[in-house]
């Protein structure tokens, strides 16, 4: 199990900062991840793995109209 | 069209030029009001001056800075509204204001600051492009 | 030049640090002209813009005045910060006036010159009061200290047209109409009751007269009602200095660091220069935020035949400054030139089309089912030059499709009209119905709230089912996201002052999305805080864009990105610059929070203004019908079981639309429970008199209309 933005998720062996954009959809271009607390550079999204058990934030920077 | 080339061989450093340019236009011997700044690094001298490149010219929030028949990018100074966008704006870091100007300034490629060098490392060069 | 009817000359006031310290009143009845003094109080507790608006509204109305009563105001004005061009977003004009859609103080915000040249002219505020039968043009011209009313005969109708020959009228050369500002409506605001104003300014390079709109509330049909055909300012001489800033080099160092910022960064986060606000097209069809066919659902697969690329590629100039104010950096006004007309009184023209905005590729586009980008632009090009507000229209018309697709009013009743959904031409059609006062047009024009009545009344239709699906609070309709599935953002339109409008907060990522604000505290805090900041943008003249469409790079380190603190900051310091005051971020909010309180007061004085005004319709908060819990059936279910501890699967459809509606309904009222806490109101929705007092806001005229209510 891992959470992302405090809701739980299954967990992927493997899986990357980008398979989990890509399982939620998640394709807003003006996003923030930390995992557990630390930021990703958008650069490593394909690299950076997400481990199991792993606290995700993907902080939608719209606050819009 | 118009440009000024500055020869960092050639350059001692000594400002000249900056006292010549804010002078010529702003009737006083100050650096900040200088459209070509000198820049010191470690002894090797680089000069920030206009390219005319023209990148500003479709930015500008006044429609007040245009390309003169010399190809110089310049500013009109009854358009312009001290927005300052063109400053932030240019690449080149070469747009300059001062506080006590209503307009931002630029590197018209006059010749003063030519003459002024001691050094003979500035230059207008005329290309026929533009 | 036009006749003159009545003339008067003044002394233009100095600006002193953001304010003329004068304000103008007009009365179109007997044409007089008064000149008022902007008091240190109005300054101190409502800053100007919407603050001076209300304030002024409020002296000339009583609790029994309605929007064509002649008392009724037209007030303006810029505020203090309005006009300066070092920083990007500062030349909005606040409107305010007794709307006709929903009977309380309307407030909107228009880019375009007039507001910065009219406080250049010497007026920290604009009162319009009386009505003539007699059509005017106002002229106020702030080089010379002239006021004129003149004749409005002879001039066209449509904004498009009026401005244009109005700006070539009244400036003094070809190079003078870029200091020349209209505020017009058009032939439409004469037959429905959402007519809109546009806000003029003239574009050098395209030489065309460009458009902004003051659009939501029925504003150009109030000024039309009066007999203002138009209003013009001219002023020339605008510098960075001419507000007469306290601190220049603090303008001059964070106005270049901004324009810094969206040199750099644009590109990559939100390309405003290239499409402007509709760059989110896409992003809100992913996300299920898409309003599609009247917000049944959240988007559609042919969504991408809108997208951001096609109208960049096929039709939005760019490379060009496209600023609605001078120093505009992020530049979002973006225009589709050599646009050819197919239908209307203009077929076969070549028009420049200011737009398309965000709001206008969703609402006449998706909302009604119609994924043209041709038609939305003739749509677009339409409601603007009428004097339409395309968000009242749009979603009065989605409103109307979806009648008619179940079977709630018949093409007969329509005279004739297939205002199915996707039907482009039927919608144009209505509109040239409503321009020419024919038809179905004024009938559509009246908006959801007078047709519901109207349809369950004349027409036979369900009066529940339309309650359900008229995407309209306090009368006004919606504005154009599908915010079903976010609990904080169906406070954020109904919890406001004005009605449905996403200007007071847009959560809906911050909710939805981020999960940041789980509790009913938390989403309370969210529709406190962004509210009260976003107010403060109509206090000072400010455009709320640039203060999040863009962020500094390093905003992501910060402890609250989405407040995006550096252009609180930013702020916080022009204010200071401009006024020479020294407020901090938190007086920042409790400025805003005076005049959010006034205005909430001000509702009740009108009549409403309760707890009772302001529930949802049951299309904000969850599935209505059954196609649209089908289309979430996953998403619901879990739900259930989640939220509910239920078994969808034990259910029917109809007993888990039920059960769904009951929960999210209940849900609704302990939000506004926990807002109207948090906003220091009584569980009816009324300012409490220590919470007023505690805000420095605890004026006789407020506690005397809450008193009834405590």
């Amino acid at each position: 199990m891992i959470t992302v933005n405090t809701r739980e998720q299954a967990y992927q062996a493997g899986m990357t900062v980008r398979d989990l954009l890509d399982r939620n959809q998640f394709t807003f271009r003006h996003i923030i991840v930390r995992v557990n607390g630390e930021y990703v550079p958008e650069e490593q999204y394909d690299k950076a793995p997400v481990r199991d058990g792993d606290d995700v934030l993907v902080l939608h920077l719209m606050a819009g109209g | 069209m118009k440009i000024l080339v500055h020869k960092q061989e050639l350059c001692t450093g000594c400002r000249a030029c900056e006292v010549a340019c804010s002078t010529a236009y702003f009737k006083t011997p100050d650096r900040n009001k200088s459209a070509i700044r000198i820049i010191n690094n470690d002894n090797s001298f680089h000069a920030r001056k206009c390219t005319q490149c023209g990148e500003c010219i479709d930015m500008c929030t006044a429609h007040a800075i245009y390309r003169d028949k010399n190809g110089v990018v310049r500013i009109d100074k009854k358009l312009c509204v001290g927005c300052l966008g063109c400053v932030g704006y240019c690449s080149e870091l070469v747009m300059f204001y001062d506080d006590d100007l209503t307009e931002p300034f630029k590197c018209i490629a006059c010749n003063i600051c030519v003459k002024a060098c001691p050094e003979n490392a500035l230059e207008v060069l005329v290309s026929k492009a533009g | 030049m036009r006749q003159i009817l009545k003339e008067y000359t003044y002394t233009p006031a100095t600006i002193q640090r953001g304010y003329s310290g004068k304000s103008l009143y007009l009365n179109v009845s007997d044409l007089r002209m008064e000149e008022k003094v902007v008091t240190e109080f109005m300054k101190e507790k409502f800053i100007g813009g919407k603050g001076f608006d209300l304030w002024y509204l409020w002296q000339a109305v009583t609790p029994e005045t309605r929007w064509d009563s002649p008392e009724n105001e037209i007030v303006m004005s810029v505020g203090p910060l309005g006009g300066i061009t070092q920083y990007s977003g500062t030349g909005k004009t606040l409107v305010c006036a007794i709307s006709p859609m929903t009977g309380i103080p309307i407030d909107s915000n228009a880019g375009g010159y007039f507001g910065p040249l009219l406080k250049f002219s010497g007026w920290d505020a604009l009162e319009l009061q009386g009505k003539t039968e007699k059509e005017l043009v106002i002229f106020i011209d702030g080089n010379k200290g002239l006021i004129q009313f003149c004749d409005a005969e002879g001039l066209p109708e449509d904004s498009h047209l009026l401005a244009e020959e109005l700006t070539r009228n009244y400036a003094e050369s070809e190079e003078d109409q870029v200091n020349v500002s209209v505020v017009s409506s058009g032939s439409a605001a004469r037959n429905i009751l959402y007519g809109m104003l546009n806000f003029s300014f003239y574009d050098p390079r395209r030489k065309v007269v460009r458009f902004k709109q003051a659009a939501r509330g029925g504003l150009g049909t109030i000024m039309l009602d009066k007999g203002i055909k138009a209003l013009v300012v001219r002023y020339k001489g605008i510098k960075g200095n001419t507000n007469n800033p306290a601190d220049v080099a603090t303008l001059n160092r964070i106005g270049v660091k901004y324009h810094k910022e969206m040199h750099d960064l644009d590109e990559k986060q939100n390309g405003m220069r290239k499409i402007g606000t509709a760059n989110t097209i896409l992003v809100m069809n992913q996300y299920d935020l898409l309003p599609t066919r009247n917000f049944q659902t959240g988007g559609d697969p042919a969504a991408v035949n809108i997208s951001p690329k096609v109208f960049i590629e096929q039709y939005l100039t760019q490379g060009i400054h496209d600023g609605c104010w001078y120093g505009c950096t992020m530049s979002c006004a973006k225009t589709a030139d050599h646009f050819r007309l197919l239908t209307g009184p203009y077929a076969g023209a070549c028009v420049t089309v200011d737009g398309p905005e965000y709001e206008c590729v969703a609402g006449l586009g998706s909302n009604l089912g119609i994924f043209d980008p041709r038609a939305i632009l003739e749509e677009n090009f339409y409601c603007d030059t009428y004097g339409v507000d395309l968000i009242s229209f749009a979603t009065t018309v989605a409103f109307i499709m979806e009648c008619y697709q179940r079977g709630q009013i018949s093409r007969e009743q329509m005279g004739g009209l297939d205002l199915a959904f996707g039907n482009s031409d039927a919608v144009l059609e209505l509109l040239h119905q409503m321009a020419r006062g024919e038809g179905f047009g004024p009938i559509a024009g009246l908006g959801i709230r007078r047709l519901k009545k109207l349809f369950a009344e004349q027409f036979g239709s369900d009066p529940a089912l339309l309650q359900d699906i008229g995407m309209e609070n306090k009368g006004l309709e919606y504005s154009e996201y599908c915010h079903k599935e976010s609990l904080a953002q169906q406070g954020g339109f109904a919890l406001t002052n004005k009605g449905p409008q996403h200007d007071e907060a847009w959560l809906i990522f911050m909710d939805m999305v981020n999960n940041q604000i789980p509790t009913f505290e938390d989403k309370a805090y969210a529709l406190y805080y962004y509210p009260m900041f976003r107010t403060w943008f109509g206090l000072c003249g400010l455009c709320k864009l640039p203060w999040n469409d863009i962020v500094p790079a390093d905003n992501y380190k910060t402890e609250t990105p989405a407040k995006v603190p550096e252009h609180v900051q930013n702020y916080v310091d022009i204010f200071n610059a401009v006024t020479g005051k020294s407020i901090d971020k938190e007086e920042l909010i409790l400025q805003s929070e005076r005049v959010y309180q006034f205005q909430r007061v001000f509702n009740i004085r009108m009549g409403k203004g309760l707890r009772e005004h302001d529930y949802a319709p049951y299309r904000s908060l969850g599935p209505v019908s059954s196609e649209e819990y089908l289309s979430r059936q996953e998403l619901y279910d879990r739900q259930l079981r989640e939220k509910q501890g239920l078994d969808p699967a034990a259910m029917s459809l109809d007993e888990k639309i039920a059960t769904t509606r009951a929960y999210r309904e209940q849900q609704f009222e302990l939000l506004m429970d926990a807002v109207y806490k948090r906003r220091g109101w009584t569980e009816n929705g009324v300012p409490k008199p220590e919470h007023l007092r505690e805000i420095g806001m605890d004026l006789p005229m407020l506690l005397e209309v809450i008193e009834p209510h405590l």
